[in-house]
């Protein structure tokens, strides 16, 4: 198997700029596209489904959404899982407002309610990109971070957005399209890779565009954007509302598609360091890091709970979380330090490597 | 506002008395002078003598607490850089201010930012709209990066090319506005010889083909009086000298400056 684009020449700027211009890549895509169609659904049961593949891939959508803005524009933000929260009680509050007014059959669409809470969650995003004009790096983050007590705190507090569950526990209402429900986790899962694989295809676009480039202008040198022509304001809040938007989808599918029923807990500061996690590993500025980044985090406590006892060394249940938490620590301060462009990078690296081999000059 | 139309020859910008302090500093006391269209603008004196602070002035990064600035015929405002970026100036910088993390096409592709109208829908959707409009900016930048003769650098993040060839892919990124003025802040140094020389031929065409206002600072006398049209002549934030190249280099404040002062 060679991996390389020799042979395949580029007649024109068109095909240069095809989203996978290298033939193996586009076949490795498609691949991968037909084993999760199709292969996944048959082979993994539905327990595995439901536990890891489809909340792997919200998370993924998650992870796309903060790269965007971090690994993109530049912005850091600790405020990801309350964008989530966001998307998720308003997905809730557009579904039992449209039953309410108009009983069980005239409720919104699902993929509208879906994307109507990722709008609300753009706006949210705007308000609370406001400060990135004015303040940068730690101190972004710590504003980030307010973002994120004050909105889990609103949710818990105020009860209309729970529609005053006396819990504070919302539960989703049925996944029906046209009439057809998803119920099984397989069903459930292949909903998630079509709105998933569809939105990081939009991502994808987005991020080798103009907008795209604007941002990462404004990450890479924020005077040099302004003076040749990138308003800060524009560009930045841009990368804001896309973000939060990505983010509310999958705090929306988080709620409706994975768990079912939810509370503003499942969306605490954890939950914006696990993905900010994904995305130092996984790899910033990187769409295809988002979803390795995922991957890693999803799996790798998995890997630790069944592996060691497999070769036999048996170390306790505390024990793996803590090696959980050092090899996470570790990886992150080896990718901040010596590789920013994470795992993706190494397999950008590897193709190079490969696509000169053997002969590398 | 409405700008005029300025014809080769006449007056594209004028900078009058302006006065630009830091705190006690000041950076520029006092200087006018003017830049016609079509011409080649050299702008030296020893270093801190107020050059680069005169180009952040002219594209609105500092804002002199006196004197005015004249575009084709309109008094300006107080404006920001985005907005003289979007009145035709562009620039380069006197330490590189590329875009690290991408590659010399991305970095000169955003130097077409404020003529790319797609928005973030059509950009998302890609197919129709916004791919077009890519197209047709790649192959004015592919021109660029052939005028510039850098094809094989073509997709190397920035970050990785040597001093000289960022200075080149820096000037692609401002030739890529199509700009009316170009500043370009001390475009040769750090340069061997032969980069210069490339440096120099590639300021004279774009000057020569586009008919382009070129505005520059530049430390290489040999240089300087070789290119331009006029120079001006800044020592301590004043303007000491200010005329053809032959009526500088003959001028006795600027010798002084250069000779003596202890620069
Ligand atoms: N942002 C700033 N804050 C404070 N002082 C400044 C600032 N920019 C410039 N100055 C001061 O203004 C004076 C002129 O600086 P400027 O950079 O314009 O000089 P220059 O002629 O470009 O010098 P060089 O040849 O070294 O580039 C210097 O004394 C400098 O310290
Ligand atoms: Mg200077």
């Amino acid at each position: 198997m060679f991996y390389r684009e020799a042979g395949q020449f580029k007649s024109s700027y068109k095909e240069d700029q095809a989203i996978f211009p290298i033939l193996q890549d586009r076949v490795g895509i498609a691949a991968i596209l037909l084993f999760a169609y199709i292969a996944i659904p048959f082979v993994m049961s539905d327990y595995l489904i439901g536990a890891i593949m489809t909340p792997f891939l919200i998370l993924a959508l998650a992870a796309i959404g903060l790269n965007i803005l971090t690994g993109y524009a530049g912005q850091i933000s600790l405020g990801t899982g309350a964008f989530m929260a966001v998307g998720a009680f308003s997905a809730y509050k557009f579904a039992t407002f449209s039953i309410m007014l108009g009983g069980a059959e005239a409720t919104l669409p699902l993929v509208v309610t879906i994307l109507l809470a990722g709008v609300v969650t753009a706006i949210v995003g705007i308000m609370f990109g406001i400060p990135s004009l004015r303040i940068k790096g730690f101190y972004l983050a710590v504003a980030t971070l307010a973002a994120q007590f004050f909105i889990e705190w609103l949710l818990v507090k105020v009860g209309w957005f729970t529609n005053y569950s006396p819990s504070g526990v919302i539960t989703a209402p049925p996944l029906v399209i046209l009439g057809f429900e998803f119920n099984t986790p397989a069903e459930k899962y292949l909903f998630t890779l079509t709105f998933v694989a569809a939105m990081a295809l939009l991502a994808k676009n987005l991020v080798r565009s103009h907008i795209g480039r604007g941002w990462m202008a404004i990450r890479d040198m924020d005077i040099a954007a302004e003076i040749i022509g990138f308003r800060p304001l524009q560009t930045k809040l841009s990368a804001f509302a896309v973000s939060s938007f990505f983010c509310g989808v999958a705090g929306a599918l988080w709620a409706f598609v994975h768990l079912g029923t939810v509370e503003p807990e499942a969306f605490g500061i954890n939950r914006s360091f696990a993905i900010l996690f994904m995305v130092i590993i996984g790899g910033m500025g990187s769409i295809l890091g988002s979803f390795i980044g995922a991957a890693f985090i999803t799996l790798l406590p998995i890997f630790l709970n069944n592996v060691p006892p497999l070769i036999g060394w048996n170390i306790g249940v505390d024990m793996i979380a803590h090696l959980e938490f050092m090899i996470f620590g570790v990886l992150i301060i080896f990718f901040l330090i010596v590789e920013p462009h994470g795992l993706a990078r190494l397999w950008t690296i590897g193709k190079e490597k490969l696509r000169s081999w053997p002969f590398p000059y | 506002m409405t700008y005029q139309d300025v014809k080769p020859g006449e007056v594209l910008l004028a900078v009058d008395n302006i006065s630009l302090s830091f705190g006690a500093v000041r950076a520029i006391s006092d200087v006018s002078f003017d830049i016609n269209k079509g011409e080649i603008r050299a702008i030296i004196g020893p270093n801190g003598a107020g050059k680069t602070s005169m180009l952040n002035c002219i594209n609105g990064f500092y804002h002199p607490q006196q004197g005015t600035i004249t575009y084709k015929g309109q008094k300006r405002s107080a404006m920001k850089p985005y907005e003289a970026a979007a009145q035709g100036i562009a620039r380069t910088f006197q330490n590189v201010a590329l875009f690290k993390g991408m590659s010399t096409l991305d970095n000169i592709m955003t130097g077409r930012n404020l003529k790319m109208k797609s928005g973030i829908f059509s950009s998302m959707l890609w197919y129709g709209g916004a791919q077009k409009e890519e197209l047709e900016h790649r192959r004015y930048v592919e021109d660029i990066i052939d005028f510039l003769e850098i094809q094989a650098i073509r997709k190397t993040p920035v970050g990785r090319l040597p001093y000289g060839l960022q200075k080149r892919v820096e000037l692609g990124r401002a030739l890529a506005a199509e700009p009316e003025l170009l500043l370009l802040d001390e475009p040769m140094a750090g340069m061997n010889l032969e980069e210069k020389e490339d440096m120099c031929r590639f300021i004279l065409d774009v000057n020569d083909e586009f008919g382009t206002t070129i505005c520059l600072i530049e430390h290489d006398m040999g240089v300087v009086m070789d290119i331009s049209d006029r120079v001006m002549v800044l020592d301590y934030g004043g303007k000491i000298g200010d005329g053809v190249p032959a009526e500088v280099r003959a001028n006795q404040q600027v010798i002084d400056a250069y000779l003596g002062g202890g620069h």
